[in-house]
């Protein structure tokens, strides 16, 4: 007796498990079918070219509505460093700041009308473009460089740069290398999963001489590294080596060697091209509202200037962007102010030369279109 | 740590009348040279090969404590611990974020204390040999140094006072689990969870999705002991439905324990943080990152859960199973009341290996940007008052002494219980 109704429940968990697998597959074949058509697709054009729309399509996680979903959220997701002092780090009382958090705070303003409606999460070199063709997060604001291959290949779509930095060199002061060129059969540290990576190679390559890569996970081991003399040069971005500088015990040197462009600025999935134009236009603000002379104190004194181009600035009416509201750009300002505001309160205490980092207008590289 | 070599002994046996007062794998004691002189002729300066061995590990050993002392002392600059961001090494940077009031918190940790205590006093035996002085103070002493190692780096007196008064919490919960009446006792399992789940409740203020604002220590216990007590019936079950002789459950069971093990636990964390996502439409409301954790955890440590209990199964004798059902009983009460308390019996020390190890293995987590005791030196060490620094052997040195504090308490209550309940004497 008892047999058979054990028997018989296990015919009972037997249905029911039977029942699960197979709405499982239901579902699962209900969403895939529109990828599953394109994915092969994308397959077959695998052969000729790399790199089209159809062979990222299956890459990333369908974009969607970004805008809606966010608004509907209440909170914008938004990928950062966490861990790089001047661009994304948390302060003593768990506050993000930096560079790279103002402009995912513009993003919220502009959209949320509250700069502090963001979720941060942290991610390492490694994941950061998974989270984000994944959907985990709605957009990557983690000094991450604008290249060709993250552009095309990665399904990324990359806005417009907000800091142009270059790899450059840190050696100690007293190791004597006036350049890169003197360095032959050192020991360089270099962290995994960057751009640098492949640009040291080149540039080491193209002087004709040799090197020997200590690969590190993150800046605190650098730290020790050096000290402990494990590495004769540090290459990253040279605002990575300023701060390192700044804050570094012993006595080192940046050489004046430039071994990369490195664009830094924010990227979206490919396929929401109104999210995208939302996080560019945050961008062109921020540079427009500099040349302007608008500040985050002062924004409201011009929201009815008589200057035709302000006044369409701050009140856009007719460009058709998918901001919620025509004061998009006030609402940025007197978040976050405009560029050199954004820059003197996160990069200046660093001690990093601007650079190209400025208005085209001083003699940098940063240019706003008009809204028009 | 030095008596450790002679603790086994005593805990085995010494006094209990039940059984024999030594082990079989018991040293015979050696030397019995009379006072402190002779026992140390015996032992260290027996002969010239004896006497230069331990001059010269006694100089090595010198020199080690030496320079640990000149260390902790002297040279560490430990304000890169009690200097601001003790707080984030203990909840997490967002923890601030969930509204969490301290007093709340706490009430959830002596909640769980006093669940901790009960289970230990249900525990207790009149049988179970009592501990000798020197295994106590070795189970006390070591996790005491650590304690007081991270309440050293305390401003307030407060935290100290807190804790003190959860290992009363323990005692108390030590006496009344000891004290039940049959009845209760019966029913103890039940108060337990109840407790567990009011802790629980307590630390995240009764709204779970809380957890994922949670970091430092507070996430790495949370997901340790979530991972713990999740994974256990999962491998218990999964272990009884590897030995099934129903025709589906077996491959089902060998399938997910052989697939599971073969993958890095990294490579499942991974998946279940980002790739989840490609699988469910972008604006599906999956839960949070921390219980995609949790999930992944649980299935990872359930299939090598599985595998110890079944060595545990395949150690209980058959006679036993044919006993039981010689006196009629269902296979689910042969199950259930003869064969999973011996297997499980057996299987202690493997799985305790298996939860220390999970312990360690949620450091892991800093892979996918969440910040357990681990992952928060980075974010503490990226502050700009300890950036650059050089503050790194400080900062692991206190997260590794709290995992060692950790690991060993759990270590030497498993020994404990492994004498309570007789594994390897019977």
């Amino acid at each position: 007796m008892r047999k058979h109704w054990t028997l018989r429940l296990l015919a009972v968990l037997f249905s029911i498990a039977l029942l699960a697998t197979a709405c499982g597959d239901d579902d699962s074949s209900d969403d895939a079918t529109p990828d599953d058509t394109t994915g092969t697709g994308g397959d077959s054009d695998d052969d000729d070219t790399g790199g089209d729309d159809d062979d990222t399509v299956d890459l990333v996680q369908d974009a969607g509505d970004t805008i809606q979903t966010i608004i509907d959220r209440g909170v914008l997701k938004c990928g950062v460093n966490g861990q790089l002092l001047g661009f994304s780090n948390v302060d003593a009382d768990g506050n993000y700041t930096g560079l790279d958090v103002d402009y995912c705070r513009a993003v919220a303003a502009a959209l949320l009308d509250d700069p502090d409606a963001v979720e941060y999460t942290d991610l390492t070199a490694e994941t950061r473009f998974t989270a984000l063709q994944s959907g985990d997060i709605d957009v990557l604001i983690r000094n991450g460089t604008w290249t060709s291959s993250r552009d095309g290949a990665l399904g990324l779509q990359w806005a417009a740069t907000t800091f142009y930095d270059g790899a450059g060199m840190l050696v100690n002061s007293d190791s004597g290398f006036g350049s890169v060129a003197d360095m032959d059969g050192t020991i360089i540290c270099v962290q995994t999963g960057t751009t640098t990576e492949i640009n040291l190679e080149i540039y080491f390559d193209n002087l004709g001489i040799s090197y020997e890569p200590l690969n590190v996970a993150d800046e605190a081991a650098v730290t020790s590294n050096f000290s402990s003399g494990a590495c004769d040069g540090y290459v990253t971005d040279k605002s990575g080596l300023a701060s390192f500088k700044a804050t570094y015990d012993g006595d080192v040197t940046i050489l004046d060697d430039t071994m990369s462009k490195e664009p830094l600025g924010p990227a979206t999935r490919e396929g929401d091209d109104d999210f995208f134009d939302v996080v560019q236009w945050t961008v062109f603000a921020t540079f427009n509202a500099e040349e302007f002379g608008i500040d985050s104190t002062n924004v409201q004194d011009f929201v009815d200037s008589d200057n035709g181009a302000i006044a369409k600035f701050l009140n856009d009416e007719e460009s058709g962007l998918a901001f919620p509201t025509t004061d998009w750009a006030v609402r940025i300002i007197e978040a976050v102010g405009n560029y050199q505001e954004i820059y003197d309160r996160n990069i200046g205490p660093l001690g990093i030369p601007e650079g190209v980092n400025q208005l085209y207008t001083t003699g940098g590289i940063l240019y706003g279109p008009p809204v028009n | 740590m030095a008596q450790d070599g002679q603790t086994p002994p005593g805990l085995y046996g010494g006094g209990g009348h039940m059984h024999t007062p030594i082990a079989a794998d018991a040293p015979p004691r050696r030397g019995a040279g009379t006072g402190v002189r002779g026992v140390l002729r015996d032992n260290l300066f027996k002969d010239t090969k004896n006497s230069i061995l331990t001059v010269l590990f006694g100089a090595v050993i010198l020199f080690v404590l030496i320079k640990t002392f000149n260390y902790v002392f002297i040279t560490a600059r430990w304000e890169v611990i009690y200097n601001g961001p003790l707080e984030f090494y203990m909840v997490g940077k967002d923890f601030r974020r969930t509204g969490i009031s301290y007093e709340m918190l706490w009430a959830g940790i002596y909640t769980a204390v006093l669940a901790m205590g009960i289970g230990t006093g249900l525990g207790y035996n009149e049988e179970s040999p009592p501990m000798r002085l020197g295994a106590r103070l070795a189970m006390i002493g070591g996790p005491l140094v650590g304690i007081v190692f991270i309440l050293s780096m305390t401003r307030t007196i407060t935290p100290t006072l807190l804790t003190a008064g959860a290992g009363g919490v323990l005692w108390v919960g030590g006496q009344l689990g000891r004290r039940m009446p049959p009845v209760v006792r019966r029913r103890s399992g039940w108060i337990l969870l109840a407790l567990t789940f009011l802790a629980f409740g307590l630390i995240t203020n009764f709204t779970p999705s809380n957890i994922d604002e949670f970091g430092g220590l507070l996430l790495t216990i949370v997901v340790a002991f979530a991972g713990v007590s999740l994974s256990f019936p999962v491998g218990v079950i999964m272990a009884l439905a590897r030995r099934s002789t129903f025709p589906l459950i077996r491959p089902l069971a060998v399938g997910y324990i052989e697939l599971i093990r073969g993958v890095p636990l990294i490579s499942l964390l991974f998946m279940g943080q980002f790739a989840i996502r490609f699988l469910f439409p972008p604006d599906a409301n999956i839960p949070g990152p921390i219980f995609r954790a949790i999930i992944m955890i649980t299935l990872f440590s359930g299939a090598y859960v599985a595998e110890v209990v079944r060595g545990g199964l395949q150690s209980v004798p058959a006679g036993q199973i044919e006993a039981g059902k010689a006196l009629g009983l269902s296979p689910f009460t042969i199950t259930r009341q003869i064969v999973l308390p011996q297997a499980l019996r057996n299987s202690i020390p493997a799985l305790i290996g298996q939860f220390i190890s999970l312990l360690k293995d949620v450091s892991l987590l800093v892979i996918i940007g969440l910040q357990e005791l681990l992952g928060i030196v980075d974010v503490v060490l990226a502050r700009p008052e300890f950036v650059n620094q050089g503050y790194v052997p400080e900062a692991y040195a206190f997260v590794g002494t709290i995992y060692w504090t950790l690991c060993f308490s759990m270590s030497r209550a498993a020994q404990r219980l492994e004498t309570r309940l007789g594994v390897g004497t019977r």
